[in-house]
């Protein structure tokens, strides 16, 4: 499985890159889009709204089922994926890259300290 | 007006002819044929001749894609290695005995119908699709939340969305609030004539009623009535467990899952 070593990861799938500034980019992982399959549509929320660590984000719309989306950290959306808006399917082809959701402002940087080392989430995950 | 809307027949020929014999009494003033009319079963040539002899107006449905295209794929979301193996064996069998003119009338079906109503000062659309207007297998039960149920039908600017593909029937009045008025959306799943999941094994369908005074901002402005008809299922189980498909299609005929 591809597992990029500078992300961390949440048990409910969702992986975090820290980018500078205190802030980072939140997507979901390569196993949780393989189990969703082929996804139509990715809800988000607005730029500017505050979520806790845990908290549902938004929501993936696949073919077969739907999947709440879950903060790896407390964050403020700073950006969203505009390009999913058309092409959702990013987030199955390209679910570490060009499929990312959300960019965030960390509200509490040590929360990133909770989150699974690649090898730990890939253990979950087999 | 009545309309009548059926489904999911998948080379079920009994459970067809009844579904006929039950239209002849209810004698509706339009029907639609949503999809899929092959596989699990052993006349796919035989369905696509009894609903096409009669003109009924049919949309494609992920299956019937599949084996349009001769494909060994046919979009269906199985969960377990069992169900894909079963699927496997479904489309192979289906793929190997339905002819070329029946094929070629399987890729050229249409992949909606939208039916725009002008009755009073507003439209009411109905839309006509398989799964869901922006695709053909995609599983919308009844259990979908509605911002989604609503983002989807105002996408396709459809008041009314009938659809299939689940095999579970429901119909969920959706209200949207807008300037001084509510708006009522319906997503109506018409359940299916050949091959059943909601624990019923009755062959099942949808007559569908708009009066002259219907209108989007009335809740009650559309009647749906949820038709169940016997047919005879142990003959159609027998003819599963008596071709090279897996006897198993043949239970869930028997108990409706």
């Amino acid at each position: 499985m591809l597992l990029p070593n500078d992300y961390k990861y949440s048990k409910e799938h969702t992986w975090l890159k820290t980018l500078d500034h205190n802030q980072a980019l939140v997507g979901i992982t390569e196993f949780a889009q393989s189990e969703l399959g082929e996804i139509v549509y990715v809800d988000l929320p607005q730029v500017g709204k505050q979520f806790k660590k845990d908290e549902v984000f938004g929501s993936v719309e696949a073919v077969k089922t739907t999947s709440d989306l879950f903060m790896p950290v407390s964050g403020e959306v700073v950006e969203i994926n505009g390009a999913l808006k058309e092409h959702a399917a990013l987030v199955n082809s390209d679910s570490f890259t060009d499929g990312w959701m959300i960019k965030i402002q960390l509200l509490d940087a040590t929360e990133t300290d909770t989150l699974l080392e690649a090898q730990a989430y890939e253990s979950l995950v087999s | 007006m009545r309309i009548a809307l059926f489904s999911d027949i998948h080379a079920n020929l009994p459970a067809l002819e009844a579904f006929f014999k039950s239209i002849e009494e209810q004698k509706p003033d339009a029907i639609y044929c949503l999809g899929d009319l092959v596989g699990y079963n052993i006349w796919p040539n035989e369905v696509i001749n009894e609903v096409r002899k009669r003109g009924i107006p049919t949309i494609a449905g992920n299956y019937d894609q599949g084996i349009g295209l001769m494909s060994d794929e046919c979009g269906c979301a199985y969960k377990t290695d069992t169900e894909k193996d079963m699927g496997k064996i479904s489309i192979s069998y289906t793929n190997s005995i339905v002819k070329p003119e029946e094929r070629k009338y399987l890729r050229t079906l249409p992949a909606h119908i939208k039916v725009e109503f002008q009755l009073n000062e507003d439209k009411l659309n109905l839309l006509l699709v398989h799964g869901s207007p922006r695709k053909i297998n995609e599983y919308l039960f009844e259990d979908r939340d509605e911002k989604s149920l609503l983002r989807i039908m105002e996408g396709a600017d459809a008041d009314i969305m009938c659809f299939g593909h689940t095999h579970k029937p429901y119909h969920r009045v959706l209200p949207t609030e807008v300037t001084e008025s509510t708006h009522y959306r319906h997503a109506i799943n018409i359940g299916s004539v050949g091959k059943p999941k909601d624990g019923n094994p009755q062959g099942g369908y949808v007559i569908l009623t708009i009066n002259a005074d219907s209108s989007i901002t009335k809740k009650d402005a559309v009647q749906v009535e949820f038709v169940r008809f016997n047919y005879d299922v142990e003959k159609a189980a027998k003819a599963v467990e008596e071709s090279p498909l897996p006897n198993a299609y043949a239970d869930m005929l028997r108990k409706g899952y």
